[in-house]
């Protein structure tokens, strides 16, 4: 959370850091739960962990241990493959981050991939191609970040297959 | 549901950096809805208050706010979404009998913060945020990308609601003056920047500093208050599932079963040919086609034909008039009870006798609720 | 205008507390106090109408959370309302829950409270209560040290301090009758299951034994932070009577605001001179025992639950809601009339001091009050309890929630 606290006064010889222009900020640490822990592991192993609705049988990735139309636990994991098809798209001229919007230096391309044997997509970065020869329903596979960390940030991106 | 009247009500002119406190805005808006209404504070039983405190940089945004909302010994409580929500929550109020006047306000500054930054704090922290890839601009673009792909919509029918939002906004004098472009054109439109393919700059409100207050009453009060109340005959509410992997971004789950319910409770069979005036909040040009159509205000695909004719689609600019975090829905509802008044100066639908006004919250509206309206006399 | 449809309380559940619920997610967190809820009322999901959640945003740094955890809460297509309102924000979406189906739009509405404070830092969340106002302090002229002075150690502890001191000295309370009351409470909270500081065998010389935070506030006395979530299901007098044994009637409701504490507004007024008045606290209360028909709250209120993380509020909450004459609370509690098996019972769920996940404590306290008429409560006191109260604070000290309940539907007309 970023707070702007503007003063206009000056105050003489105590002026330190409780009040100037700037923010104030402070930092959030969120638990991963019970589903998304298995996932972040995953990850690290180069692997998508989806869990599965009890009842209906619906693949999610990004992981949920509650099926929202069943209400039932979703809590089987399964492996998922890495590769997947382009649902949407978008090219985006910003950057748009917790603190600011800055224009983009490269477009960014942004789809909604669905990994196959999934049944819900996720909105992840697509690299490694050109703006124009986005379509919908192209086949894409996951790129994986050079340093594996256990973390959402370890997908780079997907790439179109065979290379785009 | 038996009928709530609307009083009174203020809109503070909105501006992209208004020269005023938090509480004074908040005051001037409050003050106002009640000089419209010819009230005095004391006849205020219940203040339902639509802030946000990641918004207003300020954990318990509406505990300093209490004075200036005339709250001070007053039922006071905040609803953190949408000023359309405070406004439902100050109908319960009103419908469950222990309330006589509801006084509700919606308030931001967007100039205080950055807005579109600000709506990141809004997704799943443990993937969707760590990802930082959606935001307001993709989430737009990849719903205009559904939306034209399902209906086979072209790029220029959706400028055209921009223009026409424009247009509209040039006419009422409580638009922003930004948005005040009576000689835009449709090739203007389509050659501003591109914020996220397709969605282009001009398809998109500015956000905006702005304050809002409506006042609520229950049927005999409202008629003792004013010889010409606006009726509060239905209101729907709903909101879908997060996860946009899930949805069909062409189309609004949440707006459809919100609608359907309002149109249920307000008794409306034919909301094409019944409804004369919508005020729809729509956070792109498209979102508002989308959301127009799950109302049923028009054929699926077909939102486009509201411009000629049909319903009025926003005669009062809609939200590129005034886009003010937690004030945009109550602003839609006002502007629909002025249409019913007809004290819209300028844009006023002649003969408009029912209106539906909306609001939402959520990326692609995911959490949405239409009111419908009727007129007094 | 009499009563058009009765809400009742059919159902509360809750999440274990702890200081760290490392183990789920904030989404985690709520689905188990909301399978708890709608386990024990033996309904399906799909018969609730509506569901409103709150909880402090600031603290977990997550707007409107609820967006995202929808899913969890039960709530995929139906409608959606947040309200948050600082410390009483449980009390104000049980407020909320009972105007919903008041109101008659709504059957079944699931009230959700929640807190994952472990995820942020509370006191930079609360903090920012009072940084607020920094700009209209050096507007006037306030120097940083005289700032630091009036602010005390922090937005809640700072403020409860000088209620502590303006209290005390009314009163003539002492520190063994804070302490007294801590001790009181983490008793309790050992027998109720979920609660977070469980010290069974705490005496009043252990609480005087910790250092001092903040005069007369001492580490032992304050509330922890937890993490934690509470939902309540709130239905009409009809559907109640068919679902549950004993439905709890929600009888009177009242927020009223008192102005903010400090300075008021721009620095134009006094704002509370004596934070331990309370005069939006004592206005609820007779709002609230107006609507539900109760002339002599201190003879007709048979169990209370107080929000109080410091124990000198809960000595002087119990007074301005019109438990005890003024000043005689301290007294009360040396005579062993608020325990367990005394005659007017109070916070024997272990209260705010033994639990504070803030977005939930406000319902906890009203959920709490309810199990008890209910007669379902994890420290159940021995005597039936027909009438008992939940009472929310917070805000800069002036909003509060106030709930009365009653095993009989309200008969009065208003």
């Amino acid at each position: 959370m970023g707070e702007k606290i503007i003063s206009k006064i000056n105050l003489e010889d105590e002026q330190d850091i409780y009040v100037k222009r700037g923010m104030v900020r402070a930092e959030f640490d969120f638990w991963v739960g019970i589903v998304m822990d298995k996932f972040y592991e995953g990850l690290q192993n180069k692997q998508f962990i989806g869990t599965k609705c009890s009842k209906c049988g619906k693949v999610f990735l990004p992981p949920r241990n509650r099926c929202a139309d069943c209400f039932a636990k979703a809590e089987e994991f399964v492996e998922l493959p890495q590769t997947g098809v382009v649902k949407n798209f978008t090219v985006s001229n910003y950057n748009v981050t917790e603190r600011r919007v800055r224009k983009a230096k490269e477009p960014n391309m942004v789809g909604l991939i669905q990994i196959d044997g999934a049944d819900t997509a996720m909105v992840v970065p697509i690299i490694n191609t050109n703006p124009d020869d986005l379509k919908e329903g192209m086949k894409v596979k996951v790129v994986w970040a050079k340093n594996i960390k256990g973390h959402p940030n370890d997908i780079a991106g997907f790439e179109p297959v065979g290379g785009g | 549901m038996e009928k709530v009247g609307i009083v009174g009500y203020y809109q503070l002119k909105p501006e992209l950096d208004i020269m005023m406190s938090p509480y004074e805005a908040i005051f001037t808006a409050v003050r106002g809805a009640l000089d419209s209404a010819g009230l005095k504070r004391k006849d205020i039983t219940t203040v339902v208050t639509c802030t946000n405190d990641y918004y207003d940089g300020k954990t318990i945004s509406n505990c300093f706010k209490v004075e200036a909302g005339g709250a001070y010994m007053k039922d006071e409580t905040k609803v953190e979404l949408d000023g359309a929500h405070a406004a439902a929550y100050g109908l319960y109020r009103i419908l469950s009998g222990n309330h006589k006047l509801a006084m509700i306000y919606g308030f931001s500054t967007p100039s205080c913060y950055f807005y579109e930054p600000v709506r990141i704090l809004e997704l799943d922290p443990t993937f969707d945020r760590t990802m930082s890839v959606i935001n307001p601009y993709t989430t737009g673009g990849m719903q205009m990308r559904a939306y034209m792909k399902a209906f086979g919509v072209n790029e220029e029918d959706i400028a055209k609601v921009a223009v026409q939002n424009y247009k509209n906004c040039s006419k009422n004098s409580l638009a922003l003056p930004e948005a005040k472009k009576p000689d835009i054109s449709v090739q203007d439109v389509l050659d501003s920047e591109i914020l996220s393919s397709p969605l282009r700059r001009l398809m998109y409100p500015i956000p905006c500093d702005g304050a809002t207050a409506m006042i609520l009453a229950p049927e005999r009060q409202s008629l003792k208050i004013t010889d010409n109340p606006v009726w509060i005959t239905g209101m729907g509410q709903c909101q879908e599932t997060y996860y946009l992997g899930d949805r069909d971004l062409s189309i609004s789950v949440s707006m459809e079963k919100a609608a359907e319910k309002a149109y249920k409770r307000a008794g409306i069979n034919d909301p094409k040919s019944e409804i004369d005036v919508a005020e729809i909040f729509g956070h792109t040009s498209c979102e508002e086609l989308i959301l127009a159509e799950a109302a049923h205000l028009s054929e699926k695909g077909k939102g486009a034909i509201l411009l000629d004719s049909g319903p009025a689609l926003n005669p009062s600019g809609g939200a590129m008039s005034a886009f003010t975090p937690c004030a945009s829905g109550l602003t839609r509802l006002v502007e629909a009870a002025k249409q019913l008044r007809g004290e819209a100066d300028g844009y006023q639908i002649s003969g408009a006798k029912k209106a539906i006004a909306s609001g939402q919250v959520g990326f692609c509206a995911q959490n949405n609720i239409v009111f419908v309206l009727e007129g007094g006399g | 205008m009499a009563h058009k449809v009765q809400p009742a309380i059919i159902s509360c559940g809750f999440c274990e507390h702890a200081s760290k619920r490392s183990d789920v997610n904030m989404a985690e967190l709520v689905n188990e106090a909301v399978e708890d809820c709608i386990k024990k009322a033996n309904i399906d999901w799909k018969d609730i109408d509506a569901v409103i959640n709150g909880n402090m945003p600031a603290f977990e740094g997550a707007n409107m959370p609820e967006l995202w955890m929808g899913d969890h809460m039960a709530a995929k297509n139906k409608p959606m309302l947040r309200v948050t309102t600082g410390g009483t924000t449980g009390g104000s979406v049980t407020i909320a829950g009972y105007y919903s189906v008041a109101s008659g739009l709504y059957d079944m509405v699931l009230a959700i409270g929640f807190e994952q404070q472990s995820c942020g830092d509370t006191t930079v969340g609360l903090a920012s209560v009072g940084l607020g106002e920094f700009t209209i302090f050096s507007d006037l002229g306030y120097t940083i040290e005289r700032m630091r002075s009036n602010m005390g150690g922090g937005a809640a502890i700072g403020i409860a301090s000088y209620q502590a001191m303006n209290y005390m000295r009314r009163s003539r309370a002492t520190e063994e009758d804070l302490a007294r009351v801590v001790v009181q409470n983490r008793r309790n909270a050992a027998k109720n299951w979920w609660t977070h500081l469980k010290m069974p065998s705490i005496t009043i010389e252990d609480v005087l034994d910790t250092p001092y935070i903040s005069y007369p506030l001492r580490f032992g006395m304050v509330c922890p932070a937890s993490d934690g979530a509470c939902a309540m299901l709130i239905t009409t007098e009809e559907k109640a009577k068919q679902i549950a044994d004993i439905p709890v009637y929600i009888n009177g409701v009242a927020s009223y605001s008192n102005e903010s504490a400090i300075l008021g507004i721009d620095c134009a007024g006094a704002g509370q001179v004596d934070p331990c008045e309370q005069l939006g606290a004592m206005k609820s209360a007779e709002v609230a025992y107006g609507q539900a028909g109760i002339s002599f709250p201190n003879k007709e209120i048979d169990y209370a639950e107080v929000y109080s993380p410091f124990p000198n509020q809960e000595l002087m909450w119990v007074e301005r809601v019109g438990l005890f004459e003024e000043n005689k609370a301290p007294e009360a509690y040396q005579n062993g009339v608020t325990a367990l098996n005394g005659e007017l019972p109070v916070n024997c769920s272990g209260g705010v001091n033994s639990t504070n996940a803030i977005g939930a404590s406000a319902m906890e306290r009203p959920a709490e009050a309810a199990l008890q008429i209910m007669g379902k409560a994890g420290n159940q006191v021995p005597k039936t309890v027909h009438t008992a109260l939940g009472h929310g604070w917070g805000g800069s000290i002036n909003l509060i929630t106030h709930v009365v309940m009653s095993d009989e539907p309200q008969r009065k007309w208003r």
